[in-house]
């Protein structure tokens, strides 16, 4: 490939990441003809809808610098207790799904007021949440999931719009919806003022409590946006679900470009390296890999995808001292 | 004529430090009043104060007859006092218009209005001739374009009150004869204005009124400025006494020469970097905020990378690849600038910072460290540069600014170093501590160790260094022999530095094309 090509492609922070999807579905395709069944996309696409969500959700608290820990156990309180509207009180599923993502919001509100109250570090915050959450969960179900969903739910997350798979709108939307927050936002533009510079940030006159609340909240509602969506595909309200959302929640948005410190993270970047997560897990699947090597793949994917980040800083780092006297 | 802000009494102490002992400052609508001081005076204070950045301990602020107390910068924006800080502080992956309005972003329905944000930002860098697009970010920019920016975000704010701290610091005389122009068109429409400098001839020549601050407390009050001259200022600035007395002066006798850069670059931005450093000698690197002293200190111990030309220590080409290596192998030191954050371990007691740089030595059977040997080697140390300190068990942190200092330099004396670079060895400590660091530095010295002095206090450089290199834009501009004479001196060393900025930021000379070229 010509170099001055490549070195145009690289300047994308998602443009490797695309061309690795591409090349991981074309290896599929020729491993396995059941990659392309009908059967397995939907598969594939199912696991999407849940885990673009959980990216997302994480992802807004990286681009102010944070973590929230606690993406799993409030994905998974929202999940059982939107069964439980369901179920036990029979509540219509829009104003369940509604009043479910109000929970994840309010999840979301106690994260970011405790942080900008106590001043504590959100780490430890949102670890402690995280067992008050799953906590709650537990308690409340005594670990016994929520069986009985109304059909409609299933039938409606099962249905197409045309030819289209109504779960596909749901990752597209949402990354529409936070690159569109992020990007042309007053309330976004100051996240990842925040993130990226604090202290500019706040002589600049912008609230920082504000904007910490706001983050959390957002992240709280994709949460649980998350649980709800998990409940529509398993058919059940599941007290298990988020547990194992963490790894994949920091996973992507990190494969996809994201600075940990804050201050830039990139939706595209992050939705490409769900699909890829996705791929990686069923390209393993499809080749009859002992299962439980998934983790260790999706940890070397991890470490890979950070270390070709850091590579690629490091060279415009270094282009830019050369180019320039005066470093900026 | 009333005040439109009048503070008064304000005090403000950290640990250690008074920064601030009872300021009166009173700025009037429809003039520019000039705050100077030496570097640790305590005009950031103030502006911090004024700016919400921190709450002063006592005193009072009143504007436009009301008192006033802010605790977050955003309530004194919004009071209407704008403010260009010191340092930089943009939003390096924003763009020009974002950082300018950062706080008060156009919107519709909370989606931010691109094409009114552009129109509103390209009004401003018009009047400041900054021939920018609003949507460039502004990590793409000069230092110069940057600090524009930054001049732009508070003029944009149309503010009663604009405080202006060193603005001109890193933009050049084009610019500031622009700059200059803008703000009497701004007097003259009623803005009060304080207007902080270093260089005196702009402030003699720009402002009506002058608050001189020494030591946090002031030296005049708001005094007329015509019919003063530069040597009035001065001595307001460093006070009568410490005029006279000081150190004496001392003959230095250089030996062989211990460090040379020979044409070095660094991956931080040098170029063509020659310096020469001799045992016993002390050699000042001078140059502003910005011109890429420290940095050069940390390419030489090895923190930043060198990228061309040679480092020879006692003549012998070297690559140093890591602090430790400056260290054990070539004897090389760095006191940091920054002693909070790279020269000390504030929750650590006094004998472990001290031993730090010298535990491999204190190593006993199995590696082990006893903390007898640890402190009976610190103590003599400690009692040397008189550290008043409660014990050696005592959490750095806990003591004042001079002494934590004086813990940041012993690590380096424990460490029997042969090369010493010292940078700002005198930020935020008192004048008793002050004196007894310089005569650190020259004993250092007479003692044989080659010492490279890097401050930004001019009386210092001048007091101190025998032979001074002016550093700009990350080259070395000039080399000066000391007369320590500060009048002669200061406008030396200034006028290297301006006549470089001249060159530098003429329109269209792209400055690849002088680099390492000296003056």
């Amino acid at each position: 490939m010509n170099a001055s090509i490549l070195a145009r492609m690289l300047r994308h922070d998602w443009l490797p990441l695309l061309l690795m999807a591409i090349a991981a579905i074309v290896v599929l395709a020729l491993i396995s003809a059941s990659f392309f069944s009908n059967y397995n996309l939907f598969v594939m696409l199912r696991i999407l809808s849940v885990t673009s969500l959980v990216a997302l959700s994480q992802m807004v608290t990286i681009a102010i610098g944070q973590m929230n820990l606690a993406v799993g156990a409030i994905g998974g309180l929202v999940a059982i207790l939107f069964g439980a509207m369901l179920e036990l009180y029979g509540v219509p599923i829009p104003l369940a799904v509604l009043a479910a993502i109000g929970i994840g919001l309010l999840c979301g509100a106690v994260n970011g007021v405790l942080i900008a109250w106590t001043r504590i570090n959100g780490f430890i915050i949102t670890l402690a949440m995280l067992s008050v959450f799953t906590g709650l969960n537990y308690g409340i179900t005594k670990s016994i999931p929520f069986y009985n969903m109304p059909q409609a739910l299933k039938t409606a997350y099962d249905s197409y719009l045309g030819p289209i798979p109504m779960i596909l709108f749901i990752p597209v939307l949402a990354a529409l919806g936070v690159g569109f927050v992020l990007n042309r936002t007053r309330a976004g533009r100051h996240m990842l003022a925040m993130g990226g510079n604090p202290a500019a940030a706040e002589l600049a006159g912008i609230s920082v409590t504000r904007t910490l609340i706001f983050t959390h909240v957002l992240s709280g509602g994709l949460a649980g946006l998350a649980g709800v969506v998990a409940v529509a595909r398993l058919g059940t309200a599941e007290p298990s679900i988020g547990a194992d959302w963490l790894l994949a929640s920091f996973a992507a948005p990190v494969i996809g470009g994201a600075a940990l410190a804050g201050g830039h993270v990139s939706v595209i970047g992050t939705m490409i390296a769900v699909v890829l997560v996705i791929l990686l897990e069923n390209g393993l699947l499809l080749a009859r890999t002992n299962p439980f090597y998934v983790q260790f793949f999706l940890g070397a994917l991890i470490l890979l995808a950070v270390m070709f980040n850091q590579w690629r800083a490091r060279r415009t780092e270094a282009r830019r001292a050369s180019g320039r006297v005066v470093p900026t | 004529m009333s005040a439109l802000l009048t503070v008064s009494g304000v005090s403000k102490s950290y640990p250690g430090v008074l920064a601030l002992d009872g300021v009166n400052l009173r700025l009037q609508a429809g003039k520019i009043h000039a705050l100077v001081g030496e570097n640790g005076a305590g005009k950031s204070s103030l502006i911090k104060i004024l700016t919400g950045v921190i709450e002063p301990d006592a005193g009072d602020i009143v504007l436009a007859g009301k008192p006033v107390r802010f605790s977050r910068p955003r309530e004194s924006l919004a009071a209407g006092i704008a403010v260009v800080h010191q340092e930089r502080n943009l939003i390096p992956r924003y763009s020009v218009a974002e950082n300018m309005f950062l706080d008060r972003l156009p919107t519709r329905y909370g989606v931010v209005q691109r094409r009114q944000m552009h129109d509103g930002a390209r009004r401003w860098l018009d009047v400041l001739e900054l021939d920018v697009d609003p949507a460039t970010p502004v990590r793409y920019l000069s230092v110069a374009q940057m600090q524009l920016v930054e001049i732009g975000r508070a003029l944009s704010l149309q503010s009663k009150v604009l405080l202006l701290d060193e603005p001109t610091a890193s933009i050049s005389e084009h610019e500031v004869e622009r700059l200059v122009g803008i703000l009497r068109r701004l007097r003259d429409q009623g803005t009060a204005i304080l207007f902080v400098s270093h260089k005196l001839e702009e402030v003699i020549s720009l402002c009506d009124r002058i608050t001189v601050l020494r030591d946090g407390q002031n030296a005049s009050d708001a005094q007329p400025l015509a019919g003063m001259s530069k040597d009035d200022i001065v001595t307001l600035m460093v006070g009568r006494e410490a005029a006279v007395t000081g150190l004496g002066t001392r003959t230095a006798t250089p030996g062989p020469c211990r460090l040379e850069l020979d044409g070095v670059a660094t991956a931080a931005g040098h170029v063509g970097v020659n310096i020469k450093v001799h045992a016993g000698e002390v050699v000042g690197l001078y140059g502003l905020v910005g011109a890429g002293r420290t940095e050069l200190a940390k390419a030489l111990i090895g923190v930043d990378r060198v990228t061309g030309g040679h480092v020879r220590i006692d003549g012998r080409p070297v690559r140093v690849r890591s602090p430790l290596e400056a260290l054990r192998r070539w004897r090389l030191g760095y006191v940091s600038e920054d002693r909070k954050g790279e020269g000390l371990i504030l929750a650590h007691s006094v004998t472990r910072n001290t031993a730090i740089t010298v535990w491999h030595r204190l190593r006993r059977a199995g590696g082990l460290i006893w903390g007898g040997i640890e402190r009976a080697f610190i103590r003599p140390l400690i009692e040397r540069l008189d550290v008043r300190t409660p014990s050696l068990e005592q959490a750095v942190g806990n003591l004042s600014g001079g002494n934590q200092q004086k813990v940041s330099v012993a690590k380096w004396l424990a460490a029997d170093t042969r090369i010493l670079i010292i940078d700002e060895p005198t930020v935020g400590v008192d004048v008793r501590t002050k004196g007894y660091l310089h005569r650190l530095v020259w004993k250092l010295a007479d003692e044989g160790t080659a010492v490279l002095l890097i401050t930004s206090e001019l009386a210092e450089m001048i007091q101190l260094a025998d032979r001074i290199y002016v550093m700009n834009g990350y080259r070395v501009v000039g080399e000066v022999a000391n007369s320590h004479d500060y009048d002669g001196m200061s406008g030396t060393l200034m006028q290297i530095i301006q006549k470089d900025n001249d060159v530098r930021f003429q329109p269209g000379r792209a400055q690849e094309e002088r680099g390492g070229q000296h003056v």
